[in-house]
This record gives structure tokens, C-alpha cells and sequence, in this order.
């Protein structure tokens, strides 16, 4: 599963940042095309709904999802090689 | 199945402030609302004015937008109409407090079969920021310019006090135990009252000290103290910090209820 946010409905009050125990999300730096500071994502694929959602058949953190005012946060399919962005920790 | 499936999309994003806490207590009661499994044609949601009632407006079910403050003396009629329904009742506390008190506390007394979900914010914010019957005592608000003189409604105690069966106050912080609570008040037969604090930013928050969203979420959390725990400090006879939120389940008992669902 792979973590989204809804930039047609985030607002940008950075309440996200703010409630995840992982600190995945971060405050955007620049401004979408409405003019509101979207959070960026750091790593997500740290976030354990992600990776074992699929695994124990239910919702597990989702803090995020239920503070989100404005519903702008879910979980989506990934689809099959689906590129993504590796980061190397040391 | 998610809860993602009651709200009517169409109408997404909601008209909120950005920060505003209605948003988290729709998620947490519609949350609570498919854990129990209710049907959508057999569930009903009614408010009355405010910010917090606009939330019937953006979930895909039966819903009534009624006059202010009579959101419940609606959700009674209902209830009575057709005790097989499912009835939530979202409302503010101007709207449950200030307008429509008797309606609230005669509800409570008749012990009908509703949930009722107040968001307190503390304030009027729909109409600029007047202060509401729960501001507490110091705030400041367009009508209270030098700091509110009155004490504040504790609306938690007053529904115990008139009889409700379930009874319990959340913040707009505590998502999980809020998910929990509306759970419980769904379940439980007869009148059921969650209040859930939540954070004003653009009206009670910048009068106040809490110059961004997340100050009063900090706020909430920092100050919120479990209903055991104030107990405790009163029996010992220990000072009350100041500011506290007292938050947990403050009754949950079994008096006969009305409009109770027919058995099969």
C-alpha cells in the first residue's frame, strides 16, 4: 500500500505532521497551484499501515487518516513495478 | 470497506478552516459509525446551525438541517416516528448549549434513543467569534473584549445530571479513544452524549495565544487529564492545574430508555 495525500483537498494545516508517530510527513516548503503548502512525504514507506496493512487485514495506526480534517489522506494500491525512491540509510 | 464510503464526495473538500477539528470528529464518528455496521437506509443524521452541523451536509445518508438549536427536538420526532431507525445527532455547543439548553436537557431527562456528538469549540465561530456559553472564564471573543466574566457551561455534567445513559468528553487530539467512545454511545440504548473539544483556529485560537493550528491540538494534549486522575487529585484534596480538560467516560448506566428498536 502506498501513502497518499489528496492536494485537491489538503488545506495545509500541517496537523499531520504534528500526530504521526513515525514523522512521516513534513511542512511543504512550496506552494501548489491553490497556494497551499502541501506536507511532504519523508520515507513512507516506514509507515506500518503501508507495509502490513495487507498482512493483518485491517486499518493499524491510521492516525493520520482520522485527524486529517479534510479527508485528504489514504492508502492506495501500488501498482506492479511501480518506480519508487530509494533512500539509503547509514 | 472503509468510513471513506459515507461521505459524499461531490461535496469534499469541506467548507472548514484549514486546522479546523470538525473535520477529525466526522471521521471519528463515521469511523465508530462502520465498525458497528450500521446500514446506510437505516441511519439518519441531524443538526441544527453552526459549523459543526454543516457535517449531515457531507455524509451520504438520510440527513435533516434544522432550525437552530432544535436539532433535537427533530432527532426526538424521528425517533419516535420510526424507533427502527439509527439516529446521530452532530451539534455545536451554541447550538445544544446556548439556543436549544432545554431541548437538551429534556432529552436527556426522556432518555431517548439517540447519539448526539457535540463539538465544542468554545465559541460561536460560524457567525465572527461571539462568545458562547462555554467559553471559558478569561477568553477572549468579539462580544467578551476584556475576557469572559461568566463561568462556562460544563456540558458533560449537565447530561449526567438530567439523566443520559452514556455520558463522555474527548478532544479533538484523543481520535482513537473518540472512535471508541462514539462506539460505546452508539451501542448503548437510550440517550447517549459525547462531547468532543475541539480546536477553533480561526476564530477562538487567535484571540486566544494559540496563533497556529496545531498550539491548541498541543494545548489538548498537554492539558487533557482522565477523569480518574481528577477524581484523585479532588479526594486528596491536591490543586487542580489550571486549564485542565477533564476528558474520559463520565457515566455509563442503564435507566429505562424511550424509542428503544422494536425486538425483530
Amino acid at each position: 500500500m502506498k501513502l497518499v495525500i489528496d492536494e485537491k483537498r489538503c488545506k495545509g494545516c500541517n496537523l499531520c505532521t504534528s500526530v504521526c508517530p513515525y514523522r512521516i510527513f513534513k511542512p511543504g516548503k512550496k506552494p501548489n497551484k491553490r497556494g497551499i503548502l502541501v506536507p511532504e512525504l519523508d520515507r513512507p514507506e516506514r509507515c506500518a499501515n503501508c507495509r502490513l496493512q495487507k498482512l493483518y487485514g485491517r486499518t493499524l495506526c491510521g492516525m493520520c487518516q482520522l485527524t486529517c480534517p479534510d479527508q485528504a489522506i489514504r492508502w492506495e494500491e501500488e501498482r506492479p513495478n511501480e518506480r519508487r525512491k530509494v533512500a539509503i540509510e547509514y | 470497506m472503509s468510513y471513506f464510503d459515507w461521505f459524499r464526495e461531490d461535496r469534499l473538500p469541506t467548507i472548514y478552516c484549514a486546522g479546523c477539528g470538525n473535520g477529525t470528529v466526522i471521521n471519528c464518528t463515521l469511523s465508530a459509525i462502520d465498525e458497528v455496521g450500521w446500514k446506510r437506509e437505516e441511519t439518519v443524521f441531524v443538526s441544527g446551525i453552526g459549523c459543526s452541523s454543516r457535517a449531515s451536509g457531507y455524509i451520504a445518508a438520510d440527513s435533516l438541517h434544522t432550525t437552530h438549536g432544535r436539532a433535537l427536538a427533530f432527532a426526538t420526532g424521528v425517533k419516535l416516528a420510526n424507533p427502527d431507525l439509527n439516529i446521530v445527532v452532530f451539534t455545536g455547543d451554541g447550538d445544544l448549549a446556548a439556543i436549544g439548553g432545554n431541548h437538551f436537557i429534556h432529552a436527556c431527562r426522556r432518555n431517548i434513543d439517540l447519539t448526539v456528538v457535540c463539538m465544542n469549540n468554545q465559541i460561536y465561530g460560524m457567525t465572527g467569534g461571539q462568545g458562547s456559553p462555554t467559553t471559558p472564564r478569561g477568553a477572549l471573543s468579539t462580544t467578551t473584549p476584556y475576557g469572559a466574566a461568566e463561568q462556562p457551561f460544563d456540558l458533560a455534567e449537565l447530561a449526567i445530571a438530567a439523566g443520559a445513559n452514556y455520558v463522555s468528553r474527548w478532544t479533538s487530539y484523543h481520535v482513537k479513544e473518540l472512535t471508541k467512545s462514539v462506539r460505546a454511545g452508539l451501542e448503548t440504548p437510550g440517550f447517549s452524549m459525547i462531547e468532543v473539544m475541539t480546536q477553533c483556529p480561526t476564530n477562538y485560537g487567535r484571540r486566544n495565544k494559540f496563533k497556529q493550528v496545531a498550539d491548541q491540538i498541543e494545548y489538548m494534549k498537554t492539558h487533557a487529564m482522565l477523569r480518574k486522575k481528577y477524581d484523585t487529585l479532588l479526594e486528596k484534596g491536591e490543586p487542580i492545574p489550571e486549564g485542565a480538560i477533564v476528558i474520559g467516560e463520565f457515566a455509563r448506566r442503564s435507566r429505562p430508555a424511550m424509542g428503544v428498536r422494536r425486538a425483530a
